[in-house]
């Protein structure tokens, strides 16, 4: 999903404790902004942070001034035998090609496991837009092979094209029965997509929280063994003397968790409870995570829902309405009217929409993101 | 002269008057707006005093005519208000291709579609919903301030650090980016801090105290960058179609709508952030629909912001616009609204018809004459403007502004970090600790 719809669900999450629209009331803002920072905070671990400091076994870099495609197709080959003869897991990193200020060689490659080769393709110069630049198209026809010693298997079809900024990683994995997997951008959604950073993440704001709070006041846990009722009551006196750090984890680790949950719809998948469990596991499939509509109704669902929970903790309101009265009026009824309207407008004609690939959608989001 | 014709006669005025100045780059209608307010509480109780039926027309007018046609100088000249810098970038990329007439055109449809959606589609259901909106919200807008600001500057992404080895020295060529990023937050944050407690410009035009910054952010390093590196403009043709149908001016009400919606809505969040969100949330990959969907959200911005003020039951004040005709008069219930609608609809209708005369025009102009020239005279043009408006002490304020708005230009970071200037004094002002902090800068 993009950034944008982890965010909101985040501040979403984050508006379900009644510490957060309390805390807000009062003009503290901070489980809100705690809540969409952590939303959208294990892809700024990801992208900001991790893959810098990521170990690359093979540099495919192309020579700006005459890019040889041959060249490319036998440092792939070269990066499958090196995973094949020595099995192991292999980094292979497709480095972009910079022409200008603005201006980036694209290029392609792909897997055909019934030849078992790699081809590669040059395609138009683009614009850092990726907007072909006119003439550049069919500046190189050739299609480079290169014979591969293994299958490469694409669990889903992650597009292989390199441009503008930075060029994609690719692990491939030996596999018991010989083949390769192919697992693109292996340093995301590694560590940092799983529940259990989540939560440990939370566990240090408790702990920070809990050192600046300090201890209670003296006496105020006297005799909390000596029976039921004295036990409640220091309890009580411990839930409110470290509020802040037991309402920030929950809002840490929920809002953060809820990003994991999310991307799980897609394709690529997160690493859930790592460092327990060691892989991704496959998303859902449901979606595309670049697709326009699933990603629209993720923040307007979001919005509603804050909308609804500011409105349980409002005063003196003098018009009330139920949850299902708002999502009518917030949800199905424009839902509907749009769809009418479109149907009405788009009769007889072949509406083509641009549609999102498979790669993972945070990285196109990141090339893209220029403003 | 009957009402009737008073009042379409003063739209058409109001209309026709801020479509050519808008062509004018630097020239926000908002120093129009002010110089007439000045006028017209000048002749107020006199015998020559200016009624409501006359300014409150006109007034609508101009803004509706400068929310479509600002798209000229921000797209041909280069020359962009903060609403208009998501417009830019495509827009400028159709002028490169020698489809500059098709771009502006295509805002001026997303301008005309936002007024139908504005007096079709939100002004019958804003006086019903609106104000128990605004009874939910209204004690939570800084904390969806600190939340925007969050997220814009959270959601900038590294551009360098795509070569070499694994280590400290790539991690560092990719925070550059984005520590200018922050740091034209903060400064321009520190700007805003200034200029909002212990404004330098002279207390008769107060109200256009934060004009020159903007020009300096957003307007000016945009004219040095295309004088600095103006590549020859392509001649320029004049497309017959757009190339649109139904379903991209849907999508693009539904994108722009939101994005100018929510900047309408919310204090302080203007027409870039909302462009921003709303490009975000949606998530459209086609170019005609985001820039389509920018020419909605601009006037959705400017133009539902002002009709905020008359909505019956809400009467809320956003935007400059609104600021300046409350100093003159109190909307009075279903007649004031009728009479901003009306008039809404007729200058979307003039304005939408004066956008290609005056972009061929415009297109002529560029044709003749060197970019780099154009890009001066551009900027000779502003800076005359900011010194007209606020005197030397404005210039002043534009060069400052000008250091801070270059930052994102030679770092290749997000230019609307420059919003600074107002998201963080506000945003620190509506939860509470303003005055600490201004008193920490010894402002106060």
């Amino acid at each position: 999903m993009k950034g944008f719809s982890h965010f909101m669900s985040g501040v979403a999450v984050a508006s379900f404790g009644p510490w957060a629209i309390e805390a807000a009331q009062s003009g503290n803002p901070i489980f809100f902004v705690l809540g969409g920072a952590c939303g959208i905070l294990p892809d700024t671990l990801d992208f900001k942070f991790y893959r810098f400091f990521y170990h690359h076994d093979v540099y495919v870099t192309p020579d700006p001034k005459s890019p040889d495609p041959q060249y490319v197709a036998d440092e792939i080959a070269r990066a499958v035998a090196m995973a094949v003869d020595e099995k192991r897991y292999i980094n292979l990193k497709l480095v972009s090609v910079r022409l200008g200020a603005d201006f980036w060689q694209q290029y392609s490659v792909k897997f055909d496991n019934n030849k078992l080769e790699v081809l590669v393709k040059f395609g138009p110069v683009v614009n850092t837009g990726q907007v072909p630049v006119e003439g550049t198209e069919k500046r190189y026809p050739t299609v480079a092979r290169a014979r591969l010693k293994a299958k490469v298997i694409q669990t889903y079809d992650a597009a292989l094209k390199v441009d503008i900024f930075d060029g994609p990683t690719v692990g491939l994995k030996p596999m018991d029965n010989g083949d390769l997997d192919l697992e693109f951008l292996p340093w995301h959604r590694e560590w940092s997509h799983s529940l259990t950073v989540g939560a440990f993440l939370g566990l240090l704001w408790m702990a920070g929280a809990m050192l600046w709070a300090g201890l209670p006041a003296a006496g105020s846990l006297a005799g909390a063994l000596s029976g039921w009722a004295a036990f409640k009551g220091a309890l009580g006196v411990l839930f409110q003397h470290y509020a802040v750090a037991w309402q920030g984890f929950v809002t840490i680790a929920a809002c953060y968790g809820v990003h994991v949950v999310e991307d799980q719809l897609g394709h690529m998948g997160s690493n859930i409870f790592f460092p327990i469990t060691k892989l991704r596991t496959p998303g859902l499939h449901w979606m595309h995570s670049g697709d326009g509509l699933p990603n629209f109704l993720t923040v307007w669902i979001s919005c509603l829902l804050i909308f609804w929970n500011l409105y349980r903790y409002q005063t003196g309101m003098t018009f009330h309405f139920s949850f299902l009265h708002l999502m009518m009026v917030g949800l199905v009824i424009p839902g509907l009217a749009f769809a009418a309207l479109r149907w009405l407008l788009t009769r007889g004609e072949k509406i083509v929409v641009v549609k999102g690939d498979d790669a993972d959608d945070e990285w196109n989001e990141m090339k893209a993101s220029g403003a | 002269m009957s009402a009737f014709w008073i009042v379409l006669l003063s739209v058409c005025a109001g209309t026709v008057l801020s479509s050519v100045l808008a062509c004018l780059p630097g020239l926000h209608v908002y120093n129009v707006m002010g110089a007439m307010v000045l006028g017209i509480l000048a002749l107020e109780g006199g015998t020559h005093a200016i009624p409501p039926d006359v300014y409150l027309p006109a007034m609508t007018g101009m803004i509706v005519g400068w929310s479509m046609l600002n798209t000229i100088p921000a797209v041909l000249l280069g020359t962009p208000d903060e609403s208009a810098m998501f417009t830019v970038l495509p827009g400028q990329k159709y002028l490169m291709a020698g489809r500059g007439f098709e771009g502006t055109m295509i805002t001026a449809v997303g301008g005309l579609a936002g007024a139908f959606f504005l007096v079709c589609v939100m002004a019958p259901l804003a006086p019903r919903y609106l104000p128990v909106s605004q009874q939910v919200l209204k004690g939570h807008m800084h904390w969806v301030l600190w939340v925007i600001i969050t997220f814009m500057l959270m959601s900038e992404w590294p551009k360098g650090g795509n070569r070499g080895p694994a280590g400290w020295a790539k991690f560092f060529d990719a925070w550059k980016t984005l520590i200018a990023g922050l740091i034209t937050f903060l400064l321009a944050g520190l700007l805003g801090f200034i200029l909002l407690t212990r404004s330098p410009v002279g207390h008769e035009v107060a109200f256009q105290n934060i004009m020159p910054a903007f020009v300096g952010l957003f307007a000016i390093p945009w004219c040095l960058l295309n004088m600095i590196s103006a590549a020859n403009v392509p001649p320029q043709r004049t497309a017959k179609s757009l190339a649109i149908n139904g379903d991209v001016i849907l999508r693009s009400v539904w994108s722009g709508g939101l994005g100018g919606g929510i900047a309408a809505y919310f204090p302080i969040v203007t027409g870039g952030v909302g462009g921003m969100l709303a490009g975000h949330a949606t998530a459209q990959r086609d170019e005609r629909i985001f820039i389509m969907g920018q020419g909605v959200s601009k006037f959705i911005y400017y133009v539902g912001a002002f009709m905020l003020l008359f909505v019956p039951g809400l009467n809320l004040t956003r935007g400059g616009g609104a600021w300046m005709i409350k100093t003159l008069y109190t909307p009075l219930g279903w007649a004031d609204y009728y009479l901003v609608l009306g008039s809404i609809a007729v200058a979307s209708g003039i304005a939408f018809l004066m956008m290609e005369p005056l972009t061929k025009l415009t297109l002529k102009f560029i044709d003749r004459f060197n970019y780099r020239h154009v890009s001066t005279v551009a900027l000779a043009i502003i800076i005359f403007m900011v010194v007209a408006v606020t005197g030397w002490i404005g210039l002043f304020i534009a060069v400052v502004a000008t250091g801070i708005g270059l930052l994102p230009v030679l770092f290749g970071s997000r230019r609307l970090n420059c919003l600074g200037i107002l998201l963080l004094p506000i945003a620190c002002n509506m939860s509470g600790f303003g005055e600490t902090i201004t008193g920490w800068l010894r402002l106060t």
